[in-house]
C-alpha cells in the first residue's frame, strides 16, 4: 500500500488546486455534513474534548487525525449520538443530533472503536439484525446483506459466528453493518486498525465508491500516510482541541508532507535519540 | 506466536551464537529469575487498586487460617484409627483440586504462558525447572504444604517415618504443582481457544453443582458413621500419588517397608512422568501455531440454523429482537448459565419441598420469580453491543417495541416452564383444587417481574463481565444491582398484592369454589401491569440512551 501513497496524493492534490471557483461556493452554500459548536465533554478531572467547532463538508472524505488520546473517539461518540456531551451542539445534515433524532439515526452509519458487536451471531445474522432494526424490509436486507458479504470478502465466513473472526473481518462486517441502511453519512473509528493490507484495500475500495456517490465519510486515525492517501478534508485534533482544519492542501501548506505537518502542529518535532544508544549497531 | 518464530526453542544456541555470546542459561541461573518474575507480577498485580490489595490480603489470611487449622488438626489426630485413611484422602483430593484447577481459571498465572516466553533463547528443560521453581510460591502452594506436613506428621510414627517425611514434604508438594502445571500446557489450546473460554464461563455451573454433591457426600457420610467409611476409597487412594507419598509414611510407620518404597517409587515415577509430560506440551506449543489460527483456517461453518424459528416470528423489530434474544440464550455462555440457573432453582425448590412432603403448591412461584429476574438488566446482558441498538432507537415507540419485544422472548420460554412446574408441583402434592390460584399467581408474579424488570433495565443497567464465569457485576457497579434486583423483587411482590389478598380472601372467606377466578384474574392483571411497566420504561430508555450503553460498557 505504502508505493501507492505518492501517486494518490498528487492526483487528490491536484483535484483540490483544479476545483473551480464556482463548485466551492456551491461547497459552501449546501449545508455541511457535521457541524459542531462548542462540544465540551469532561471525565472527572480530565477533560477529552475542550470546546470544539467543525465544519465538515457534504460529500467528501473527511480525516479526523491526532495522537492517542486526542479526543479523536470522545468527539465521534458525542457526533453520533452514542456519549451525552456536557455542552454544545452537534448537527448532521442539518439535523440536530439530540433534539431531532429521527432524522439523523436514519442518515448516519457508524463503526465505533472499542465497542463490541453482537458476536455471538453469524456475519450474516448480524446484517439481517442491523438492517431489520433499521425498519428495512427483509427481502431487501437479504439481498444487500448477500452484495455486502460478496463484496467485503466475507463470504466464505458469513455462517460462522462474529466471535470468532479475525480482527480484519469484523471491522469488515461492522463497516457492512454501517453501510447497509445506505446512510448519508458514515462515521469510522479507526477502520484501519490492524486491519491487514489486503483488508484495508477491500474497505478503501468500497469507501471510495461510496463517497464518489455523493456521500461523506468521516474517519479518525493517526497513520498520516493514510489520511494523505483518502482525505479531501482533515481536522488535527490534538488534547481536545482542533489544531487545524480544512482541505489536506491548507492543513498541509509548506511542509513536506502531513506528516511533518502534523508533528509541527502537535509540537511533536524534533525529539533527538541523541548519542544514549551509540553502542547499537557497535561492534558486537 | 505464529509457525515463523517457532524454530526458537530448538535453535536458540544456533541462532544466538550470532549475535551475543551463546550462553546456556541453566535451572540454577534461571530459578531465581523466574521466582523474582512471579514476585513482581504478584506485586505489581496488587498494586493496582487497594480494593485488589484488600481482597487478596484477606484471601491469605483466610487461607493461612485454614491452612493453620488443617495442620493443628492433623496433628491432632495423631495416633487416632482414622488419620492415615484422613491424611491419604486429603492429599488425594488436594491433588484433584490442582488438577482441576487450571481447567476453571486460565489465566491463573502469567509467569505460566509460554506465548511470552517463545522469543528467548532457553533451553526447554531449564526452562521447566525454573518454572517449577517459580510455580512453588503463591498462597496455593503454601496451602498444600501445611497440608502435606499436617498429614505426614499425623501418620508418621518412629525415626524411619521421619526421614522418610523429610522426602515426602516437598514430593507430594512438587507433584502437586507439576499436575497442575502440566494439565495446563496440556489443555493451554483449549483453554485459549474461544470454545474453552465459554466452557470455562459454565465452569461457574459446575462448581454450584459440585457444591451441592460435596454437601450431600458429607450428610452421607455423617449417616454412615464418620470417617471408617471412607476406609475402602482411602485403601485405593494411598496407592495413587502425590497420596501414595504419604502412604509411604504411613507404610514405614508400620514397619511395611516393601510397599513404602513401592509407593514412593510410585510418587517419584509420577513426578519425572509430569515433568517429562509437560515439557513435551510445553516444546509442542512454543514450536506450533496457537489455536486461533488453526480455528480460523478450519473452523466449522455453520449452519444456517433457526430458520424455522425465524419464520414463525413476526415481522420487523418485534420479530427480529426476539430471535436475536432467544439465539443468545442458546449461543451465549453467559446468559446460558444465567438461564440455566434461573430454570434449575424454579424447578428445585418447589419440587423437592413436595417431595420432602412440606411443600406447598404456591412455592411453584419461586419458577415465576426466579425467570422473571432474567428481564433484569436486559441491556447489561448485550454488553457493549448495546451501541447497536441504541443507534435504531431513535423514539418512544422504538424502545416500546425493543423492550416489549425482549418480554416476549421470555414470556416464550417462562409461560410454558412456569406452569409446567406448577402443574407437577400440584401432581406431587395431589393439591389439583389449588392449581388454578397457584397459576394465577404465577402469572401475576410474572407481570409484575417484567414490570419491574424492564424499568430496572432502564434505571439501573449495570455491566457483566464476559471473561469471568463467577463475576456478574463489573467493580464497582454491584450496589447498582442489588438496588436494581432487591428493589425490583420487592416491587415485584407488592405490585401483586392485589391478586395475593385475592387469593387470601377467597380462602379465608371459605369460598374455595371461587377459587379458579385467581387464573383469569391473575394472568389479566399480570398482562396488564407488563404492559403498564413497559410503557413506563420506554420513554426513559430512549432519553437515556448514552447513559445506558456507557453504563454496560465498562465490563
Amino acid at each position: 500500500m505504502p508505493d501507492q501513497v505518492p501517486d494518490q496524493a498528487a492526483k487528490r492534490a491536484e483535484q483540490t488546486e483544479r476545483a473551480p471557483a464556482g463548485q466551492g461556493a456551491a461547497r459552501t452554500a449546501a449545508p455541511p455534513a457535521v457541524r459542531v459548536e462548542g462540544l465540551w465533554k469532561r471525565f472527572g478531572d480530565q477533560v477529552a474534548v475542550a470546546g470544539i467547532d467543525l465544519d465538515l463538508p457534504a460529500g467528501q472524505f473527511v480525516g479526523l487525525v491526532g495522537p492517542n488520546g486526542a479526543g479523536k473517539t470522545t468527539t465521534l461518540s458525542m457526533v453520533t449520538g452514542l456519549l451525552r456531551p456536557d455542552m454544545g451542539r452537534v448537527q448532521v445534515a442539518g439535523h440536530d443530533v439530540w433534539g431531532d433524532p429521527v432524522a439523523v439515526k436514519a442518515r448516519i452509519g457508524v463503526l465505533p472503536e472499542g465497542l463490541r458487536l453482537f458476536e455471538r451471531l453469524s456475519g450474516r445474522e448480524l446484517l439481517g439484525y442491523t438492517g431489520r432494526l433499521r425498519g428495512l424490509p427483509g427481502d431487501e436486507v437479504d439481498k444487500r446483506a448477500t452484495q455486502l458479504l460478496d463484496v467485503l470478502d466475507l463470504a466464505g465466513a458469513q455462517h460462522k459466528l462474529v466471535v470468532d473472526y479475525s480482527t480484519g473481518m469484523r471491522k469488515k462486517i461492522g463497516l457492512a453493518a454501517a453501510l447497509l441502511h445506505n446512510p448519508e453519512v458514515l462515521f469510522l473509528d479507526e477502520p484501519f486498525e490492524g486491519v491487514d493490507p489486503v483488508s484495508a484495500q477491500t474497505i478503501r475500495g468500497v469507501l471510495e465508491r461510496y463517497t464518489d456517490s455523493g456521500a461523506t465519510v468521516v474517519f479518525s486515525s493517526h497513520v498520516m500516510e493514510l489520511v494523505e492517501s483518502l482525505c479531501d478534508w482533515v481536522a488535527v485534533m490534538a488534547a481536545g482541541r482542533i489544531r487545524a482544519q480544512g482541505t489536506l492542501a491548507e492543513v498541509r501548506g509548506d511542509a513536506p508532507s502531513l506528516q511533518s505537518a502534523f508533528l509541527e502542529l502537535v509540537g511533536a518535532q524534533g525529539r533527538d535519540t541523541g548519542e544514549s544508544l551509540d553502542w547499537l549497531g557497535g561492534a558486537r | 506466536m505464529s509457525a515463523g518464530l517457532s524454530g526458537t526453542v530448538g535453535t536458540a544456541g544456533a541462532v544466538g551464537s550470532g549475535t551475543t555470546p551463546a550462553v546456556t542459561l541453566g535451572t540454577g541461573d534461571l530459578a531465581p529469575v523466574f521466582v523474582r518474575l512471579k514476585l513482581s507480577l504478584l506485586r505489581n498485580g496488587l498494586r493496582q487498586s487497594s480494593g485488589r490489595t484488600a481482597a487478596y490480603v484477606v484471601s491469605v489470611v483466610f487461607a493461612l487460617l485454614i491452612a493453620a487449622g488443617q495442620l493443628l488438626g492433623l496433628i491432632l489426630l495423631r495416633g487416632n484409627d482414622g488419620a492415615a485413611t484422613l491424611a491419604v484422602f486429603l492429599t488425594g483430593l488436594v491433588a484433584l483440586g490442582w488438577a482441576m484447577l487450571p481447567l476453571f481459571f486460565p489465566s491463573g498465572d502469567e509467569t505460566l504462558d509460554p506465548s511470552r516466553l517463545v522469543m528467548l533463547p532457553l533451553r526447554p528443560r531449564a526452562l521447566i525447572g525454573a518454572l517449577l521453581a517459580a510455580s512453588v510460591v503463591g498462597i496455593g502452594p503454601l496451602f498444600t504444604l501445611c497440608l502435606v506436613l499436617g498429614s505426614s506428621i499425623a501418620v508418621a510414627h518412629g525415626a524411619a517415618a521421619v526421614v522418610v517425611s523429610v522426602v515426602v514434604v516437598p514430593l507430594a508438594l512438587l507433584v502437586c504443582v507439576a499436575l497442575s502445571r502440566a494439565v495446563a500446557a496440556a489443555n493451554i489450546r483449549l483453554l485459549t481457544s474461544r470454545k474453552g473460554r465459554d466452557l470455562a464461563v459454565l465452569s461457574g455451573l459446575v462448581i454450584a453443582v459440585g457444591v451441592q454433591f460435596v454437601n450431600f457426600g458429607i450428610q452421607r457420610l455423617n449417616e454412615a458413621g464418620g470417617l471408617s467409611a471412607l476406609d475402602p476409597v482411602a485403601d485405593v487412594v494411598r496407592w495413587l500419588p502425590p497420596a501414595s507419598a504419604i502412604g509411604a509414611v504411613d507404610s514405614v510407620s508400620d514397619g511395611a517397608y516393601g510397599p513404602a518404597a513401592v509407593q514412593l517409587l510410585l510418587s517419584l515415577a509420577a513426578l519425572a512422568g509430569l515433568l517429562y509430560w509437560w515439557q513435551r506440551s510445553l516444546v509442542k506449543l512454543m514450536t506450533a501455531p496457537d489455536g486461533s489460527t488453526v480455528a480460523a483456517v478450519s473452523g466449522p461453518a455453520r449452519k444456517e440454523s433457526a430458520s424455522g424459528l425465524g419464520r414463525l416470528l413476526p415481522e420487523g423489530r418485534t420479530g427480529t429482537v426476539m430471535r436475536r434474544s432467544l439465539l443468545y440464550v442458546w449461543r451465549d455462555p453467559k446468559t446460558k448459565a444465567a438461564w440455566i440457573t434461573s430454570l434449575a432453582i424454579g424447578l428445585i425448590v418447589p419440587l423437592v419441598n413436595a417431595l420432602q412432603g412440606n411443600g406447598s403448591i404456591y412455592l411453584a412461584c419461586f419458577a415465576a420469580g426466579m425467570l422473571g429476574i432474567q428481564m433484569y438488566n436486559q441491556f447489561g446482558q448485550d454488553t457493549s453491543a448495546f451501541w447497536m441498538v441504541a443507534l435504531t432507537i431513535s423514539s418512544t415507540r422504538d424502545a416500546y417495541l425493543e423492550l416489549r419485544a425482549r418480554a416476549f422472548a421470555l414470556l416464550l420460554i417462562t409461560l410454558p416452564y412456569s406452569a409446567l412446574v406448577t402443574v407437577g408441583t400440584a401432581a406431587l402434592l395431589g393439591d389439583w383444587r389449588a392449581l388454578p390460584d397457584a397459576l394465577g399467581l404465577s402469572f401475576a408474579l410474572l407481570g409484575a417481574m417484567m414490570a419491574t424488570g424492564a424499568l430496572a433495565s432502564a434505571r439501573f443497567p449495570y455491566s457483566i463481565p464476559q471473561d469471568s464465569g463467577y463475576k456478574n457485576v463489573a467493580p464497582g457497579q454491584a450496589g447498582l444491582a442489588w438496588i436494581s434486583i432487591l428493589g425490583g423483587m420487592l416491587g415485584g411482590a407488592v405490585l401483586c398484592a392485589p391478586v395475593i389478598a385475592l387469593t387470601i380472601a377467597l380462602h379465608v372467606s371459605g369460598a374455595d369454589a371461587w377459587t379458579w377466578v385467581v387464573l383469569p384474574t391473575g394472568t389479566a392483571y399480570g398482562a396488564l401491569i407488563a404492559w403498564a411497566g413497559i410503557r413506563l420504561a420506554a420513554p426513559q430508555t430512549a432519553s437515556r440512551l448514552p447513559e445506558i450503553l456507557s453504563a454496560v460498557s465498562k465490563g
